[in-house]
């Protein structure tokens, strides 16, 4: 049983670090924007699409994951502006059902588009690292790394940018912020580019990990929600950390319970962390005013 | 403007005559024709209409003194229970008697009490493999029994003596959970020890830790039962876990939709234990079933799918049970259906083995043997020592 530990470890791993990269992004639009935005689930989607399109129409891996990105952070701000702002005052319950109005009509549109097949962009770095206890893919190391970077990318720019600050002004109070002359819109659509780039970012990755097809938004997108209450909703670092966490969970009672019970497993952890600690287990207790 | 009271008559008489001479036969199809398992259905129902044309430009259905022209409704099921009850209940609002389909294993059970609540539907399974779908009465099938598809995969390993046999299903696959239990006997029985059994879903993107716990084990063999994307993404996983054992899926997989999500290379040597595919026949040479791919080719500049034949041969086993009832009413086609012989179906294409009596159906269900193939460059090849019985 131990002797599987060190690459059961290395898989839960692998696995929360994709977690994570999808939760980055949810979890800074919900923070400062507050949108629930089930759809971003379908900006990876269309950012996997994209790359698999481009890589079979003969443009390099590389250059691909950067047009695909770029095609959805335009996507994410035309979602913004055309499903989210105008309903900008209005209730929670309204911006949810916008959300999974846009995230049905992105997964009919990319059926048209490409059909539902299951596809997969070839591996651009093949082989694998075998060590003495566990063995990995070298394409997956560089998803951690990729995850890694994209943290440090987006905290850089919260914390080291006058655009950072006024994001991180109006995620805390945005009368004030707007009090202080922050433009809301523009920090809106920023927020809304940098939340797209991760999601497409994410996607445009992980076509040569996971199949693609239009519905693979939904799974990933529904274990980032989770993420984002495991490392409270808003927190970066929480967001990685609880990606991590929940790979690991998942791995471990897939491994070492039953397969059968691995989403019981996801949930479960879930329940309890809004049980016990519902601000998230890296996120702060809030007073609301 | 008709000047005549004799011109109108003679008129409405040359379309009442008109309108006899093309009496339609509606046979209703349900597939999934968009949806995850569109590679599957669609080529399906493609086959159906070719050979309904097939059918209808040599003559027709003959009943007593009439040729009627078949004509296929479709309707998708997207491979979903809601939507395939939805399917069904639109086919029948539209007047089809006569049922071709499901394929998915979820969609049969789901359209099954309809069937049977309704005596005057009769429904011919291509697909699915789910056992007890059939009742012998109206509800028959040309497709295998999931038992066929498992007589394959232990014939197999009984054959290559593997000592030591994992296997890991598709937890929400009708067929292949409800035989389970008997498959694992059987490997066992048979001196196959199953060491392992796990478990995983469809769109399941990660399968390491299961892979990591059966790798740890090293079995000589490693069964898939699900479908063909987890498949591919299974057994890429296994070999960078270490995996060094033998893969055999079991279940219908077109190189197509394979080779979408695993390379050649990673493929080479995967054993596959289903009763013979579409591609196999053509393969083989089998002069109907590369008639069809013409024909398909022809009609809708498709390729044939790996249970085309299937869909094909169902529309010729209901022109046998009608021709054979000498009626469209459905009882008596439903009493025909179960009085066919494999010799009343000469355009079949599948060698369907005949029950007592030379019969074609025996309780519902055809006998279609076992078989296995092994991937070889772009695609499966029958395997020479283990073709069908």
């Amino acid at each position: 049983m131990l002797t599987m530990l060190p690459q059961q470890l290395v898989n839960g791993l692998t696995l929360g670090s994709t977690y994570a990269l999808i939760a980055l992004g949810l979890t800074l639009v919900f923070g400062v924007l507050l949108i629930p935005n089930f759809a971003h689930g379908e900006l990876y989607m269309l950012g996997a699409f994209s790359t698999y399109a481009l890589v079979g129409a003969g443009v390099n891996f590389w250059l691909a994951v950067v047009i695909a990105t770029l095609i959805v952070i335009a996507i994410g701000v035309v979602l913004d502006r055309v499903v989210f702002q105008p309903l900008e005052h209005s209730s929670s319950l309204s911006l949810m059902i916008a959300a999974l109005a846009a995230s049905i009509i992105l997964q009919q549109g990319a059926t048209i588009a490409w059909g539902s097949e299951p596809r997969t962009t070839p591996t651009p770095i093949p082989g694998v690292l075998r060590m003495a206890g566990f063995s990995i893919a070298y394409f997956q190391i560089f998803i951690i790394g990729v995850t890694l970077a994209a943290w440090g990318g987006v905290w850089l720019v919260l914390n080291r940018s006058r655009l950072g600050l006024a994001i991180r002004a109006v995620a805390q109070n945005r009368g004030a912020a707007q009090l202080m002359g922050i433009e809301l819109r523009d920090v809106r659509i920023a927020t809304f580019a940098i939340g797209a780039l991760l999601g497409g970012l994410g996607g445009a990755i992980l076509s040569a990990n996971f199949p693609v097809y239009p519905t693979m938004g939904i799974n990933p997108v529904l274990k980032a929600f989770v993420v984002l209450v495991l490392g409270g909703i808003g927190n970066l670092w929480g967001a990685i950390l609880g990606g991590l966490l929940l790979g690991i969970v998942e791995v471990m009672v897939a491994g070492y319970i039953s397969s059968q019970l691995q989403d019981v497993g996801t949930f479960l952890i879930l329940v309890l962390v809004l049980l016990l600690r519902p601000q998230g287990l890296f996120g702060r207790v809030v007073l609301e005013r | 403007m008709i000047k005549t009271p004799k011109l109108a008559a003679s008129l409405l008489l040359a379309l009442a005559a008109t309108s006899a001479s093309a009496a339609d036969l509606v046979i209703g199809e349900i597939h999934p024709i968009t949806g995850p398992a569109a590679f599957y259905g669609l080529p399906e129902s493609q086959a159906i209409k070719a050979a309904a044309d097939e059918i209808n430009t040599s003559g027709g259905v003959k009943v007593g003194g009439t040729s009627y022209q078949i004509v296929i409704k479709t309707a998708d099921d997207q491979a979903s229970p809601t939507v395939g009850v939805a399917a069904l209940r639109k086919l029948l609002g539209e007047g089809a008697k006569f049922i071709i389909g499901p394929i998915a294993s979820g969609v049969a059970p789901a359209l099954k009490p309809i069937i049977e609540s309704r005596p005057d539907v009769v429904q011919l399974i291509d697909g699915s493999i789910a056992d007890g779908l059939t009742n012998g009465k109206t509800i028959f099938r040309n497709q295998a029994s999931v038992q066929a598809y498992n007589d394959a995969l232990t014939r197999l390993t009984k054959a290559r003596a593997y000592p030591t046999v994992a296997v890991m299903t598709d937890r929400f696959h009708a067929g292949f959970m409800g035989s389970q239990k008997s498959l694992v006997d059987t490997l066992e029985s048979q001196g196959n020890k199953v060491v392992a059994q796990e478990y995983h879903k469809l769109n399941d993107t990660d399968f390491s830790a299961q892979l990591t716990k059966i790798t740890s084990m090293k079995p000589s063999a490693l069964v898939l039962r699900g479908y063909p994307a987890e498949g591919a993404l299974i057994t890429k996983t296994a070999r960078q876990l270490g995996y060094q054992g033998q893969v055999i899926w079991e279940f219908v997989s077109p190189p197509s939709t394979v080779l979408k999500n695993i390379s050649t290379a990673e493929m080479e040597g995967v054993l596959n234990a289903i009763p013979p595919t579409s591609q196999d026949y053509v393969a083989l040479g089998n002069e109907k079933a590369l008639k069809l791919e013409t024909r398909l080719k022809k009609m809708f500049n498709a390729e044939i799918g790996e249970l085309s034949t299937l869909s094909y041969d169902a529309v010729y086993i209901f022109k046998a049970a009608i021709e054979k009832a000498g009626t469209l009413e459905s009882a008596a086609v439903a009493k025909a259906f179960t009085q066919l012989k494999t010799t009343d179906v000469p355009m079949a294409i599948n060698p369907y083995a005949p029950g007592a009596d030379g019969l074609l159906f025996t309780d519902g269900q055809v006998s279609l043997p076992g078989g296995v193939q092994i991937w070889k460059g772009n695609g499966w090849q029958p395997l020479a020592d283990l073709k069908p019985n």
